[in-house]
């Protein structure tokens, strides 16, 4: 059976100890998080999402949402569960406390939201995407429409979408057709079909305030004349209260392969009426804002159904007995030894926790740049937390969410063809997993970001906010021959990531597709280097033991980061190579000989 | 006959403009003007235009010491010594009488044989020399200047029909050979060929931008690259010329051109360019003009006229769909595009080049000469007749007829044939007959562009190519993006080092772009720093060294041989050469600290080593150490190459061309003569002094900074080349070779490319082309 175990003994290490939290020293609503504090809250996050969210998971999974009349039926219990964990206030932890919210940092929210993701993501989907369209608002939005709609969006009295997609039009957003008419209000009236609308319709809160990206008429083609609207499910009257129906319908709901209790919606807008949001045509500005936090917090749904596919599998492989240990009895007592002490399970096993452990703390680090990017009082601090996090953010989504579709799939193999057993749970979190490459940018697509525009940005100046940090603690720690095995690989496989960085950078000046043929390959290499770079900070602070963790937690962050370096970092040596075969062989075929 | 001495009689801008640039090749000059009434220095006049010489931007002198050779005079005292000056160039107020009167008085002092010529754009020689002598009028022309005399390349060259052949020859040599103009033989017609084309083209443009109602941007970005035309456009030009002097050279023409003259349709001011030149917006020299800068608001924003308000508003940059490069680039494309842009430019393109055409053979037969005189005097990027061809004559002549345009008979003629052709590797044009005619270089004059259209390269990569211009010389010709010098222009220096000894006889480091090169491409290392990508950073730097060094050293001899900006890393290419023939408009320098650097492919190396063992340096290392460290830490470029050898970036010994076209020619002839006996140089061991000198440049760095003219970071890099220069760890004792001064570079580079604030100052100069002071 699946099981949920919170890993909060690692959260705690990464919050407490591993990120320097230092540049954030002065931000007061941050000045309460003590770990005293922290951990109290991801003990209770542990808790709630162990006993409320996790029964709901395979039940969700199994009842799905039904759509009846234009109105959406979430599976039974999500009603309740949302109810509980709204009124608890788990959604709205960055939100700002003068609409309602907590105002605690990225890297505490995004530690508690890899917990609920992992017990449900099909749950965690209704509460994740108010935040999304919260922070467009906040951000982008006039006073009055904040005043008017946050407070009930950060209790969770509404939730939000995100519309951005449409039958023609996924990844190029310019060729958008719904169009807003103005109107002498100021208000605008929108038209058009949107599709894929994670939460469009459900049956969780009074009314759904829904983002909608569109074209006034008049405005520029392309990606340039598109305008973000705000248009709720039902209208508000003077007083903020409910009033005339939007015409927002939902016409249908997609039947997926996985996170099946998360209503995916088709929506018809018409002659709904929309507020304007941020400047006109300037809608994929704010899109682009909120793309980094998304992102990220995508990145992290990866993680967290990696580990939550990892508990379940260790729990397996201890408790299965099947066959002996090849190097004589282990279990004598028994008919059989665990599976756990083979060692193509403890491959499985120890690549799954090695790469989860590396995630997560790749995602924690890289939510506190984000927290710094937002909150540090040193203008120049905030700007290279920022090119950092624009830098790495499409390393964090697409290898995190490899991670989790690789993971996921090793748990269902540790399970052998009880894996394969819908009762036995695991599976449903391959079938979850996947959905994370292809949403908020395919993967493919973020190898694109990253190579187009990430790295020639100021002739590859972001490059320089990750680059420099690696290279000096290369340097520092490479006669340290307690930390050689961690340094000598990492030196190496930097290397092979410079090598590759500068192979790019020319040939991709002269030929366009070089760098398109290598970025996947790319982006792979530098978000194992990235990992690398984790595990071995995380080994040079449990060889030195100054922190509050115990002798055993640091004893097994070592020798997990040894199999990382030993095991895992090795494919950067075949992606270098990969890189450096260039594009001739991608190419070489005819359209027509395919 | 050869010009020795020369007397410039006016001195004004014009006059005094010209004095310079025959003082700037070496010879002496007379500078005459008017006593003003009442003046207790009689030569007030010319001495106050020899002290505005030595201020004006950009530089008339090719060095201060220049204005030395010029001597201020009066028409009162000074008229006697006119009977000593081979050439009297006369450049007074465009007044018939008053001319005539001055010629009259020349007459009677210059001594016999003697040559006198006249500045005049707008008076027809015929006039200027009615009534004259005989021997006058066999002795005159009129060679016109255009503005400034030091930098536009045109001269105009008219002759009567009673002037001598050899006076004319004599004016031509001299003013090609020494003056680096170039010549071009017009008829006594108004406004010569350049004016005449000129004008009209400028008027035709600003009435046809207020007919489709352009912008004066929309207008310039059209007429801009995409015609081949100086981005400034035609109104930018006009701003430049001066507005105030279009007035005057419509009346000329509408008073000397027949009623059946085209010219006269486009000769009318419109009330708002009236009106600007009335408030003093008459271009820059003024208020402003068709453009202006507010800075009003302590910012400098950049303002252009309204052409029918006649109001100044911000600046809006040009954004027309014929301006999308598909259709911009592409000449037909762009004059059948039908928006303004594509109107406005087929408009002004019919009009000029029918015109042009039309004024065959009224104002010359050749026309080859009157693209060149297009080209050099206004900078067309192609002549009326090379934009015909671009266009095609036949498809040309097609769209004049369906626009019911007369078709000039010249362009009738050329029907079925291009004006100009290659054949046998020959560069042909058409002559009035319909035949086409060679067209031949002069004597002492080798293009490149000609040898490439007639062999293939001996070597040739992205960046740089090498080729056999003759006589066992080879020339290596960059071609990178503006020439920086990257790994593959190395690379082929190290081909061409491998090559020639067994081969060639010679190498020459000779391009025919705007800038010899303008520095290493350092976008290549910004990445690598932005990597973390040290080694190979030091990789760069060491093959940098290793290559120059090697060229250095190889057993020919080598000839650099720049025009326009040789900087930074080309500047340290030509160092590392055994001599250099330049182009005198050559701006030599190693600006490496504007990007946080220091010369580090031997470039801080050589400075030191030709200072150290200057002749003429006084006694001790420091003031050649001084003196180095100041020509390096404050990036001095050479304003010329004259001012070049006194920064001993180039050689007394080094040549000096004056004519861009002859260039190659005279380099490949100094590479010659070192080829016959020729010797690998040596390099000298120099002794430093090490910590204490460091100690004294930074000392002078230190007060710099504390004024705020230098910034703390100025201090840093001014650092580590003082780290360089002094020899670091060191003391007088010991000697330093070329290696060693080598690794001191790449130890100062390597510290100083780690910098964030130097990444900071080569990202910002990619991105800006202005350096940061940070």
């Amino acid at each position: 059976m699946a099981l949920f175990k919170a890993p909060l003994e690692d959260i705690k290490y990464l919050t407490n100890e591993f990120i320097d939290t230092s540049k954030l020293s002065d931000v007061p609503t941050f000045s309460d998080m003590t770990p005293d504090l922290t951990d109290a809250i991801y003990d209770e996050a542990a808790n709630i999402t162990a006993n409320l969210l996790f029964p709901l998971n395979r039940t969700g999974d199994e009842q799905g949402c039904t759509l009846i009349d234009g109105a959406v039926t979430t599976p039974d219990g999500f009603k309740e569960a949302y109810k509980e964990m709204t009124s608890g206030g788990w959604g709205s932890f960055t939100c700002d406390p003068e609409f309602g919210g907590q105002g605690l940092p990225h890297y505490i929210a995004n530690s508690v939201d890899e917990m609920v993701v992992s017990g449900n993501i099909s749950f965690s989907i209704y509460m994740g995407l108010t935040i999304g369209a919260y922070n467009a608002i906040h951000k982008f939005g006039a006073e009055e429409l904040k005043q008017q709609y946050l407070p009930n969006m950060v209790s969770g009295k509404w939730s939000g979408t995100m519309c951005l997609t449409e039958p023609q039009c996924g990844t190029d957003l310019g060729l958008i057709r719904s169009n807003a008419i103005p109107q002498e209000d100021g208000s605008y009236q929108i038209t058009g079909s949107k599709i894929f609308i994670s939460a469009g319709e459900h049956d969780l809160t009074e009314n759904i305030i829904h983002l909608v990206l569109a074209r006034t008429p008049g405005a520029p083609e392309g990606i340039k004349g598109i305008s973000l609207f705000l248009v709720p499910k039902i209208n508000l009257n003077k007083d903020g209260s409910l009033g005339s129906d939007n015409n927002v319908v939902c016409s249908g709901i997609e039947h997926k392969m996985g996170i099946k209790a998360s209503a995916t919606c088709a929506m018809e807008f018409e002659n709904s009426t929309g507020y304007l949001i941020g400047d006109l045509n300037k809608g994929m500005k704010a899109m682009f804002v909120m793309m980094n936090s998304a992102r990220i917090h995508v990145g992290i749904q990866g993680l967290a159904l990696a580990h939550a596919s990892y508990s379940s599998a260790v729990d397996y492989a201890k408790e299965r007995l099947q066959g002996r240990s090849i190097t004589g009895t282990k279990q004598p007592d028994k008919p059989a030894d665990s599976l756990i002490v083979h060692p193509d399970i403890r491959r499985m096993l120890m690549t799954m926790k090695s790469y989860t452990e590396g995630s997560r703390a790749l995602s924690t680090w890289l939510s506190l740049q984000l927290d710094i990017s937002h909150h540090a009082s040193d203008k120049h601090v905030r700007k290279e937390a920022d090119e950092l996090i624009s830098l790495l953010t499409p390393v964090l989504k697409a290898f995190l969410t490899d991670i989790g579709e690789e993971v996921t799939s090793l748990g269902i193999q540790v399970y052998g063809g009880h894996g394969y057993i819908r009762e036995n749970g695991v599976e449903q979190y391959l079938r979850d997993a996947r959905i994370c490459q292809l949403y908020e940018g395919a993967n493919g697509i973020q190898a694109l970001d990253l190579v187009g525009r990430k790295l020639p940005t100021h002739l590859g100046r972001s490059l320089r906010h990750f680059f420099h940090p690696v290279s000096n603690f290369i340097e520092k720690n490479q006669s340290n021959p307690e930390l050689a095995p961690f340094v000598l690989p990492l030196a190496k496989s930097f290397g092979r990531l410079q090598n590759a960085t500068l192979f790019i950078a020319q040939k991709g000046l002269s030929n366009p597709d070089e760098a398109g043929a290598a970025s996947t390959d790319y982006l792979r290499l530098m978000g194992l280097v990235a990992m690398a770079y984790m595990w071995a900070q995380m080994a040079e602070q449990a060889h030195a033991k100054t922190g509050n963790m115990t002798e055993t937690f640091y004893n097994n962050k070592i020798k997990t980061g040894l199999f990382f370096m030993q095991k895992v970092l090795p494919q950067t040596s075949s992606l270098l190579s990969t890189i450096m075969a260039g594009s001739t062989s991608l190419m070489a075929l005819d359209a027509d000989q395919f | 006959m050869k010009i020795e001495t020369v007397a410039v009689i006016g001195a004004g801008v014009m006059g005094s403009g010209i004095a310079a640039q025959i003082a700037n090749a070496g010879k002496k000059v007379l500078l005459l003007d008017i006593v003003p009434e009442g003046a207790s220095n009689k030569n007030i006049i010319a001495q106050s235009a020899i002290q505005k010489l030595l201020k004006v931007k950009p530089a008339a002198l090719m060095h201060k010491r220049n204005a030395k050779l010029i001597t201020a005079g009066n028409l009162e005292d000074n008229l006697n010594n006119l009977a000593n000056v081979d050439w009297i160039i006369e450049v007074i107020v465009e007044r018939l009488d008053i001319k005539q009167s001055l010629y009259k008085k020349i007459d009677a002092v210059r001594k016999p044989g003697s040559i006198v010529s006249s500045n005049t754009s707008t008076l027809p020689l015929a006039d200027l020399t009615a009534g004259l002598s005989k021997e006058f009028s066999q002795d005159f022309l009129i060679t016109h200047f255009f503005n400034p005399p030091r930098y536009m390349r045109l001269l105009e060259v008219v002759q009567g029909p009673n002037t001598r052949q050899d006076a004319v020859d004599s004016i031509a040599d001299f003013c090609d050979l020494e003056l680096g103009k170039g010549i071009v033989n017009c008829n006594d017609t108004p406004g010569f060929i350049a004016n005449r084309i000129g004008a009209y083209w400028m008027q035709t443009a600003m009435l046809e931008t207020l007919r489709l109602g352009l912008t004066v941007d929309e207008a310039d970005a059209i007429c801009g690259r995409p015609m081949g035309i100086p981005k400034t456009g035609v109104f930018g030009l006009m701003d430049l010329v001066g507005i105030d002097l279009m007035p005057h050279i419509l009346a000329s023409m509408v008073h000397s051109l027949p009623k059946s003259d085209a010219f006269h349709e486009q000769a009318v001011m419109p009330d708002v360019v009236t009106n600007m030149i009335k408030a003093g917006y008459t271009g820059r020299k003024g208020k402003g003009g068709f453009y202006r800068l507010n800075k009003s608001s302590g910012k400098k924003i950049k303002e252009s006229v309204n052409l029918t308000t006649g109001d100044y508003a911000t600046s809006q940059k040009a954004r027309l769909k014929s301006l999308k490069p598909a259709i911009a680039k592409d000449l037909r494309k762009l004059v059948s595009f039908d928006d303004k842009g594509g109107q406005f430019a087929w408009s002004v393109l019919a009009k000029t080049l029918t015109y042009s055409a039309g004024l065959i053979p009224e104002i010359g037969n050749n026309i080859e000469a009157i693209d060149r005189a297009m080209k050099l005097g206004y900078n067309w990027k192609y002549g009326p007749f090379e934009l015909i061809d671009k266009l095609g004559v036949d498809w040309f002549v097609e769209k004049l007829e369906a626009d019911n345009i007369t078709i000039p008979p010249l362009l009738a003629s050329a029907k079925g044939k291009s004006f100009y052709r290659f054949k046998d590797n020959q560069r042909q044009c058409l002559n009035l007959n319909g035949e086409y005619e060679t067209l031949l270089r002069g004597d002492g004059v080798i293009l490149l562009e000609d040898i490439k259209r007639n062999q293939q390269p001996v070597k040739s990569n992205a960046s740089a190519s090498l080729w056999d211009i003759g006589d066992g010389v080879l020339c290596l010709e960059f071609h990178s993006k503006m020439n920086s010098i990257d790994p593959d222009i190395l690379t082929m220096v190290g081909k061409a080092i491998k090559i020639i000894p067994n081969n060639y006889k010679a190498l020459v480091l000779y391009n025919e772009a705007e800038n010899y090169s303008v520095g290493a491409n350092i976008g290549l290392a910004l990445f690598a720093a932005n990597v973390a990508a040290w080694p190979q950073i030091e990789d760069m730097v060491k093959s940098g060294q290793d290559t120059y060094k090697a060229l250095k050293h190889a057993p020919f001899p080598v000839v650099g041989a720049p025009s326009g900006m040789a900087l930074g890393g080309g500047c340290e290419s030509l160092l590392h050469c055994d001599a250099i023939q330049a182009h005198a408009e050559s701006y030599i320098g190693l600006v490496e600290v504007g990007v946080g650097l220091i010369p580090g492919w031997g470039g801080s190396k050589e400075m030191l080593t030709r200072w150290m063992t200057n002749r003429k340096r006084p006694q001790g290392p420091m003031p050649a150490i001084s003196k180095a460290f100041e020509l390096i830490s404050t990036a001095t470029v050479s304003t010329s190459a004259a001012e070049a050898k006194g920064h001993l970036f180039m050689a007394a010994t080094d040549g000096i061309t004056m004519n861009r076209e002859r260039l190659l020619f005279d380099a490949k002839t100094k590479a010659l003569e070192l080829s016959m006996d020729y010797h690998t140089p040596e390099t000298p061991e120099i002794s430093l002094p090490g910590a204490t000198a460091r100690t004294a440049l930074n000392l002078a760095v230190t007060g710099f900074v504390q004024s705020g003219k230098a910034t703390e970071y100025d201090g840093v890099i001014a650092d580590q080349l003082a780290l360089i220069l002094s020899g670091d760890d060191t003391d007088i004792a010991e000697l330093h070779s070329e290696d060693d001064l080598l690794t001191l570079e790449r130890k100062a580079f390597m510290a100083l490319i780690k910098q964030n604030s130097t990444l900071d100052r080569v990202q910002h100069m990619l991105e800006t082309g202005k350096p940061l002071r940070n």
